[in-house]
C-alpha cells in the first residue's frame, strides 16, 4: 500500500512483494488504472500490486520532523486518543474506518445510476467515481449485499484486480493471459492454507463442502453462488478463494476446451446460454465481468431495445419477469444462430488465394492441352488428340465437318455449349457478358500456351540425364520399355509357319479376329489419311496419291490373307474352315461390314461364296439346329442368330441383290453340292439366304434380261430344290402353331411359290395346308392386332400363288 | 484406331496380348474379397481395369450359424454394365460359352 506511503503489507504478503510484478510488470498498459484505483486499494488494505520501497523515494526522511508539537492540537488526535503513541498511530491509523463509508456510500451511488443507465453501466460507474478513470470491471462489487470487509477480502482479491486488468486489454482475453497473473504469486496450498489460518477466520463447514467442489468449477462461479448465499456465508467464497487460483488456469482451461456446457451445480443459466459465443470468440476466463462483455461485437447490438444489456448476471436478476424471459430468449436465438454460423463458416479460409490461383491454372492447363497444339504441322497428332470425339462427331455429322478443323474450336465449342447451358438455366443478365469475358480469357490463355514452345525434355547441363515432363496427353512413361524388333518378328513368322497347319481351334481363331481388326483400323487410318485427289497438272499430288493407293493395296491384300477366306477347302474335314470359325464369334459377325466397305467385288463374291458353300457349318445353322421339343434354339444360339441377320445378312443382301444370274445361278448350285438342304432349311439363316437368292432370280427374270440358257439351268436347280424340300414343307415351321416367329418362313415359301410352276404350286399348297389353317384358325382366337399380323405373313405366301385367306372364309 | 502403328500387334508378345483374344468374349474375372465376375469383356488396360457387359457377380460369404458351423452364402448380382477398378482383379480367363 503506498497511497500515503504506508508500509502495510502483513508479514504473510512478505514474499510475494519481491515477484509480484511478473511478467506484466515491463510494461504494464494498466499502471494507471492501477493508480486510479489506489483509493479502491484501501477497501483491500493488504492488496497492493506497488511496493512502499518501490514507490517511496526517501524524500521523508529528509523532513524536518521539528515544529510538530501542535500537531495534536491541529488534528485532535491526541486529544482523543492521548494516550496512544506515535509509533502506534503509524500502524493503526485508522483511515479504513472512515474511507469505508464512504466508498460504501459511493457504491450505493453506483449501483442506483446503474439501475437508471444500464447499457453505460462500467463506464459511467467509473466516471461517478472520479477515483476511477477507466472501468475497472468492479461492477460486481455493486452488490447491494456486498459488505465491503477488509480482512476478508486481503488476501483472496490480492491479485484478482490485476488479473482483470489484464483482461481487459482486448487483445489479451485468452485463457493463456488470464492463467498468467495467478503466477505471480505461487503460493502452495498449504502456504495458503496457513495464512488463512494465521487470520483465524472460522470457516464454516458447509463451506468447506463447496469449496473442494469450486476448485473444480470455473472460475468465474464463485460470483454468482456469491449472490445466492446467505450474508453470513458470503465472506466465505472469498476466504477460501486463494485455494482454487493457483490451479485454476489450468483447469478453467481444459474446461474451457472440451466441456462447456457441462452443468455445474451452481452455474447461471445465462452462462451455460453463452457458452456458445464464448466458442466462437475468443474464450473468456470468466463472464461476469462486463468490461470483457463489452468486447464481444455482436452483444449490445443485437439486445433488443427494452432489454438493456446485460453485462452481469446479477442485472439480470433485477430485470422483471417478462424482460428476462425475453433476453434469455433472445440469448438462445442468438446463440443458435452463431453457432450455426460457425457450423457455416467451418471450411471458410481454408484455400489460399495461392490454392485457387492453383487450381484455377490446373484447369486452363488442362483445357490448353485437350485442345492441343493446332499449329501443330502433323494432322496425325492433332487426330489422335481426342480421336473417339472426331469420329463420332464425323458419324453423327456434327459440326466439326473434318478432323483437320482447327481443333482450337474445341475449347470455343466447350465453353459456347456451358455458357448456353448456364444462360438457359438461369436467364442472368450478366451471365452472358460473364462467359464471354470467360471465353476471350480462355481464348487469351490458349494462345499463349501456344506461342510458348513445347519442351518435351529438359535436359540440364552437365547432368546425365534428362528430365521429361508430363501432361494430359502424354503422361510421364515410368518404364520406357522398347519392344525389340528383330526378336519380335522371328518368332512371329515362326508361329505363322506352325498356324499354316490350319488349326481353327480357338484360341488362333481369337488371335485370326485381333490380326483382322489390327488390319481393319489400319485400313481405315490409311482412308482417313487420303489425299485430295490429284489435280492435272499437279505431278507431286499425283505422285502422293499414288503411293496411297498402294499402301491401300498393301492393307487391302494383308487384310484379305488374314481373313483366310482362300484358305483351301478340306473336303470332310472335321475342323471347319477358318473363316467360317472366324464368323461363329460375334466379333467376327461384326467385322464383316467393316470390311466389305474396304474389299471390291470380286472379294465380296469370294466371301459370299465362302458362307455359301459352308452354309451347313455356319454356327448359326449348325448350332441353331432346334432339338425335339423344343421351338426354339438355346438363348446364346439366338443372340447369334439374332447379330448374323443383323449386321451380315444385309452385306450379302447387298451384294446378292445386284448379282447377275449366273452368280445366283452358281449359289444355288454350291447349296445343293455342297450343304446339307434340309439341315440349312430348317434354320432362320439358312432359309433367309436361300429366300435371297430365289427372289433374287425371280427378280433378274422379270426384269427380262436373262438368257434361255441361264434360265433353264435357273429351272433345274429350283426343280431340284423344290424335290428336296417338298416332303420337309411342314416340318420347316420350328414349333407348334402359336409360335409367333415364322414370318421368314412365309416368306421362304412365298419365294418358293413365285417361281414355282402351277403343278409345283398345288404341290407347295399341299405341303403346308395344314399350317395354313391351323394358322388362320388360331388367329381367330387372337386380339385384332395380333392376328391380323399373322393372318399378313400368311398371306405373303398366299397372294405369291395367287390366293388370299380371304378366300378361306 | 489412330495408334495404328504396331506391326505384329497381334501376336502374343506379352500377358495381356492373351486377354486381348478374349475382347468381346465372355471371361471369367476373379476378385479380391471372394468376388467373381462373369461377364463379356468390352475392353482393359495395362492396369486390368476392365469394362465387363452383362455381368454376373459372385459373392461369397462365410457365415457361421449358433453352432459355429461355417456355410458358404453365396450372392449373385446382375449389372449390365460394369466397370472394375484394375486393382482388385486376381485373374482373368477366357470363358467358352456353355
Amino acid at each position: 500500500m503506498s497511497f500515503f506511503g504506508f508500509d502495510t503489507t502483513l508479514p504473510r504478503d512478505e514474499p510475494r512483494s519481491g515477484k509480484s510484478k511478473g511478467i506484466f510488470e515491463a510494461q504494464d498498459p494498466f499502471a494507471q488504472v492501477r493508480q486510479a484505483r489506489k483509493l479502491q486499494a484501501f477497501q483491500d488494505t493488504q492488496e497492493e500490486p506497488l511496493e512502499f520501497d518501490d514507490t517511496y523515494d526517501g524524500l521523508g526522511d529528509k523532513l524536518e520532523e521539528a515544529g510538530d508539537d501542535f500537531n495534536d492540537d491541529t488534528f485532535g488526535g491526541g486529544v482523543e486518543a492521548g494516550t496512544i503513541s506515535k509509533g502506534q498511530i503509524s500502524k493503526d491509523f485508522d483511515f479504513f474506518g472512515q474511507t469505508a463509508q464512504v466508498s460504501s456510500a459511493i457504491e450505493e451511488e453506483q449501483l442506483r445510476y446503474n439501475l437508471q443507465q444500464q447499457p453505460k453501466a462500467s463506464t459511467t460507474t467509473a466516471q461517478t467515481t472520479a477515483q476511477k478513470p477507466k472501468k475497472t470491471g468492479y461492477e460486481k462489487y455493486q452488490d447491494p449485499g456486498y459488505i465491503p470487509e477488509i480482512q476478508a477480502k486481503s488476501s483472496v482479491w490480492g491479485t484478482k484486480p490485476q488479473a482483470r486488468n489484464q483482461e481487459e486489454q482486448p487483445e489479451r482475453i485468452s485463457t493463456a493471459s488470464s492463467g498468467a497473473p495467478p503466477a505471480k504469486r505461487m503460493m502452495s496450498l498449504e502456504a495458503v492454507e496457513a495464512a488463512m489460518r494465521a487470520q483465524s477466520q472460522p470457516v464454516p463447514p458447509p463451506q468447506q463442502v463447496l469449496a473442494p467442489d469450486h476448485t473444480q468449477n470455473l472460475y468465474q462461479q464463485s460470483v454468482p453462488m456469491r449472490q445466492y448465499a446467505s450474508p453470513d456465508l458470503q465472506q466465505h467464497p472469498m476466504a477460501t478463494q486463494p485455494q482454487p487460483q493457483p490451479t485454476k488456469p489450468i483447469q478453467y482451461h481444459q474446461r474451457n476446451a472440451s466441456k462447456q456446457e457441462a452443468i455445474k451445480p451452481a452455474q447461471h443459466p445465462i452462462q451455460i446460454l453463452q457458452n456458445p459465443n464464448r466458442a466462437q470468440h475468443s474464450p473468456q476466463p470468466s463472464q461476469d465481468r462486463g468490461t470483457i462483455q463489452d468486447t464481444q461485437p455482436s452483444r449490445p447490438s443485437q439486445a433488443t431495445p427494452t432489454i438493456p444489456v446485460i453485462t452481469h448476471p446479477q442485472q439480470l436478476m433485477q430485470l422483471s419477469e417478462e424482460q428476462r424471459k425475453a433476453y434469455l430468449e433472445e440469448d438462445a436465438r442468438r446463440a443458435k444462430r452463431n453457432h450455426k454460423i460457425f457450423l457455416l463458416s467451418k471450411g471458410n479460409g481454408l484455400m489460399t488465394p495461392q490454392d485457387k490461383n492453383f487450381i484455377t491454372r490446373i484447369q486452363l492447363q488442362q483445357l490448353v492441352t485437350a485442345t492441343g497444339n493446332s499449329g501443330d504441322a502433323d494432322p496425325e497428332a492433332t487426330l489422335a488428340e481426342d480421336f473417339y470425339y472426331q469420329v463420332y462427331s464425323q458419324i453423327r455429322g456434327a459440326p466439326r465437318q473434318h478432323p483437320t478443323q482447327p481443333l482450337g474450336h474445341f475449347a470455343q465449342t466447350y465453353l459456347l455449349q456451358t455458357g448456353g447451358r448456364l444462360n438457359n438455366r438461369r436467364q442472368a443478365v450478366n451471365g452472358d457478358n460473364h462467359m464471354q469475358r470467360m471465353q476471350q480469357q480462355v481464348q487469351r490463355a490458349v494462345e499463349a500456351a501456344k506461342l510458348k514452345p513445347k519442351n518435351k525434355q529438359l535436359i540440364i547441363e552437365g547432368s546425365l540425364g534428362k528430365i521429361s515432363f508430363s501432361n494430359a496427353k502424354t503422361p510421364k512413361p515410368l518404364l520406357n520399355i522398347k519392344r525389340p524388333e528383330s526378336t519380335d518378328s522371328k518368332p512371329a513368322t515362326g508361329k505363322k509357319a506352325n498356324a499354316e497347319v490350319r488349326s481353327s481351334d480357338r484360341k488362333s481363331v481369337l488371335r485370326n479376329l485381333e490380326t483382322v481388326y489390327q488390319d481393319l483400323m489400319q485400313l481405315e487410318d490409311h482412308e482417313r489419311q487420303m489425299p485430295p485427289p490429284p489435280t492435272a497438272g499437279d505431278v507431286e499430288a499425283a505422285q502422293t496419291h499414288m503411293e496411297w493407293r498402294q499402301k491401300t493395296q498393301v492393307l487391302n491384300s494383308k487384310l484379305w490373307r488374314d481373313l483366310k477366306v482362300l484358305e483351301p477347302i478340306v473336303p470332310g474335314s472335321t475342323v471347319p474352315h477358318p473363316f467360317i470359325a472366324f464368323l461363329s464369334f460375334a466379333k467376327g459377325k461384326k467385322s464383316i461390314p467393316r470390311i466389305f466397305r474396304h474389299i471390291d467385288q470380286e472379294q465380296r463374291v469370294t466371301i459370299l461364296t465362302m458362307i455359301v458353300v459352308h452354309l451347313d457349318q455356319l454356327d448359326v445353322i449348325s448350332r441353331a439346329q432346334i432339338a425335339p421339343g423344343e421351338s426354339h434354339p438355346p438363348p446364346l444360339v439366338r443372340e447369334e442368330i439374332e447379330l448374323f441377320s443383323q449386321v451380315v445378312m444385309p452385306c450379302l443382301l447387298g451384294y446378292v441383290s445386284e448379282a447377275p444370274i449366273n452368280i445366283i445361278i452358281g449359289l444355288l448350285g454350291l447349296v445343293l453340292d455342297h450343304t446339307t438342304v434340309l439341315t440349312v432349311a430348317k434354320t432362320k439363316i439358312g432359309l433367309g439366304i436361300l429366300t435371297m437368292l430365289l427372289s433374287r432370280a425371280e427378280l433378274v427374270k422379270e426384269s427380262g434380261d436373262v438368257n434361255d440358257e441361264d434360265w433353264q439351268q435357273w429351272t433345274t436347280l429350283y426343280d431340284r430344290l423344290f424335290d428336296t424340300l417338298e416332303p420337309v414343307l411342314g416340318a420347316l415351321f420350328p414349333g407348334p402353331v402359336n409360335t409367333s416367329d415364322d414370318m421368314y418362313i412365309w416368306q421362304f415359301l412365298a419365294a418358293v411359290g413365285i417361281g414355282a410352276s402351277p403343278e409345283q404350286q398345288q404341290r407347295l399348297v399341299l405341303g403346308v395346308k395344314d399350317r395354313v389353317m391351323e394358322t388362320v384358325m388360331q388367329s381367330r382366337t387372337l386380339p385384332a392386332d395380333m392376328s391380323s399380323q399373322r393372318l399378313s405373313n400368311v398371306n405373303l405366301f398366299m397372294r405369291a400363288i395367287g390366293l388370299d385367306v380371304e378366300l378361306l372364309g | 484406331m489412330a495408334d495404328a502403328g504396331e506391326e505384329e500387334a497381334t501376336s502374343v508378345s506379352e500377358p495381356l496380348d492373351l486377354v486381348r483374344l478374349s475382347l468381346d468374349e465372355i471371361v471369367f474375372v476373379k476378385l479380391r474379397g471372394d468376388r467373381e465376375l462373369k461377364g463379356r469383356l468390352h475392353a482393359y488396360d495395362s492396369h486390368c481395369n476392365v469394362v465387363l457387359g452383362d455381368v454376373e457377380e459372385t459373392i461369397y460369404t462365410i457365415e457361421e450359424d449358433e453352432e459355429g458351423e461355417e456355410t458358404v452364402k453365396t450372392i449373385k448380382k446382375q449389372s449390365e454394365m460394369l466397370f472394375v477398378r484394375g486393382d482388385s482383379v486376381v485373374l482373368i480367363s477366357p470363358q467358352a460359352p456353355s
